[in-house]
């Protein structure tokens, strides 16, 4: 992709006046670190997004919500006791890349890498999309395709909502990557309520291995109402077939991809009970 | 046509600059063509950190941005950290250690050290280990520039210390 243009609105109305004044020619630009991804030979307007004061992380009611152009870097160091977010983040990319591409890059058009799709599935996130109005969308929506055509309008993703986790709640996410810039080979993300001792919610979220980011029903029923221990979850790792088909991977063969997968659930989901049982304590 | 129709202004090394450019180019190129040719093309890509400069204060890949994205902002290049003449801490214990082959990968290694040491005041091997995640050297094995950038962080955080307790005694 080339850029012939380069242009800096001051309002979050002005860029998305001109991103639809602009229709396919325009393009948003975050970070824009994943131009480089794009091999077309089109030439976009690039529309900079990063000087609209969308770039903060606060807590407000039910959420911690994210600005959009928050870098990963900025994610990564932020603490608080239920923060989710900062494990992942480390894991995304290098040091040079976190500090400049942001949540909103990440989610907004879905590479079968991408990392932050799977966890904020897996915590049932809210995206805020700003066109006329602002408008909240659930993660399973979201999700659901290729997020760029929403976007196609000149509507723009203002922040990520992410629930505050409650007592007896837990979240766990396991990647596994060659090394620390390499795409996930997989990535295994799991938010989970317990009753006692008993699994009462869960929500499991696959990427990497397969060809979009995914949550795994069949995985997810195998679970609720049974023990929170580890044959069951390896058991319930199994039933992930069901839900998906693994890719072969970096000279992997796809029933390697299926047993890391396995393997990394299973470590996820150990992840999410400890959590939980750590802020019961 | 003009190959360069648009112009950035930003403060390079301390120096506000004005430079005629286009809105495809990439800060690494514009650097290497103005004189500034310490920052290295390694990959283009953002994975091996030979171009890495610092954006406000901030390390990142000169590959990577597009040089409106520093329109107003601050980038500070290995040229304002030291030179052959007067080469600083890093640099010199670098050479000192012979971590040095080839030599590519180090004007990156450098910036990334210093965005370390502008950013942080402790410096236990995790932290260290996250902010060089993104350099890599071919020849070295690591092994000496780790050895290195230990001995300055420890001489560093020892002197910061120093000064944190005896601002506090007074
Ligand atoms: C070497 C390297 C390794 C990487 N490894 C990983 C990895 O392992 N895992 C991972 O998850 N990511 C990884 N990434 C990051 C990822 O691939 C993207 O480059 C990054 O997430 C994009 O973020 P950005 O802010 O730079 O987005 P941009 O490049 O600016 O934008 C990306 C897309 O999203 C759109 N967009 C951005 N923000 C908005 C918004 N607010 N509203 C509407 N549309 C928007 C843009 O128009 C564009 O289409 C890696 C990147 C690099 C360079
Ligand atoms: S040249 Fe920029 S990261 Fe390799
Ligand atoms: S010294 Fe040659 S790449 Fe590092």
């Amino acid at each position: 992709m080339k850029l012939c243009e380069f242009i800096r609105p001051t309002s979050l109305s002005e860029a998305r006046d001109k991103l639809r004044e602009l229709g396919p020619q325009g393009m948003a630009l975050a970070g824009g670190t994943a131009l480089h991804f794009l091999q077309d030979q089109t030439t976009r307007r690039a529309v900079d997004i990063t000087r609209l004061g969308l770039s903060f992380i606060r807590k407000e009611g039910d959420f911690y919500v994210v600005g959009a152009t928050t870098p990963l870097a900025d994610i990564q160091r932020y603490r608080a006791p239920d923060w989710t977010l900062h494990e992942v983040c480390r894991r995304i990319a290098t040091h040079q890349v976190r500090n400049i591409s942001t949540i909103g890059g990440n989610i907004c058009r879905v590479f079968p890498w991408a990392d932050l799709p799977v966890v904020l599935l897996a915590l049932d996130a809210r995206m805020v999309v700003f066109s006329d109005k602002e408008e909240e969308i659930v993660s399973d929506e979201f999700f659901d395709g290729q997020p760029t055509q929403r976007f196609a309008d000149g509507s723009l993703l203002t922040a990520v909502k992410v629930p505050l986790l409650r007592a007896h709640q837990g979240f766990g996410v396991v990647k596994v990557s060659r090394n620390s810039a390499a795409f996930s080979l997989v990535t295994m993300a799991v938010s989970l309520e317990l009753d006692g001792e008993v699994i009462k919610t869960v929500r499991v979220a696959a990427g990497g291995a397969v060809p979009f980011p995914r949550r795994l029903p069949t995985v997810e029923a195998a679970l609720v109402g049974r023990e929170a221990k580890s044959e069951v979850f390896r058991e319930a790792a199994t039933k992930a077939d069901s839900d998906v088909s693994w890719r072969g991977r970096e000279s992997l063969s796809p029933d390697y991809v299926r047993q890391l997968a396995e393997v990394s659930l299973h470590d996820a989901l150990e992840r999410a009970v400890s959590f939980a049982r750590a802020r019961n304590a | 046509m003009n190959q360069y129709p648009m112009t950035v202004s930003f403060t390079l090394n301390g120096e506000k600059r004005t430079f005629a450019t286009a809105p495809g180019e990439n800060l690494l190129d514009l650097l290497r063509r103005s004189g500034l040719r310490g920052t290295k093309f390694g990959c283009g890509q953002g994975t091996c950190g030979a171009c890495t400069v610092l954006l406000d204060g901030r390390a990142v890949n000169a590959c990577l941005l597009f040089v409106g994205q520093v329109e107003g902002r601050e980038v500070c290049t290995i040229e304002s950290v030291g030179s052959f003449d007067k080469s600083s801490e890093i640099q010199q214990e670098l050479i000192d250690g012979s971590a040095v082959q080839c030599g590519y990968c180090i004007p990156g290694i450098v910036m990334s050290a210093t965005a370390l040491m502008k950013a942080e005041t402790k410096y236990d091997d995790e932290i260290v280990r996250e902010y060089m995640d993104g350099n890599i050297c071919r020849c070295t094995g690591y092994e000496k520039i780790w050895g290195a950038l230990r001995r300055v962080l420890d001489r560093r955080e020892a002197s910061l210390a120093k000064v944190e307790g005896s601002g506090s005694k007074s």
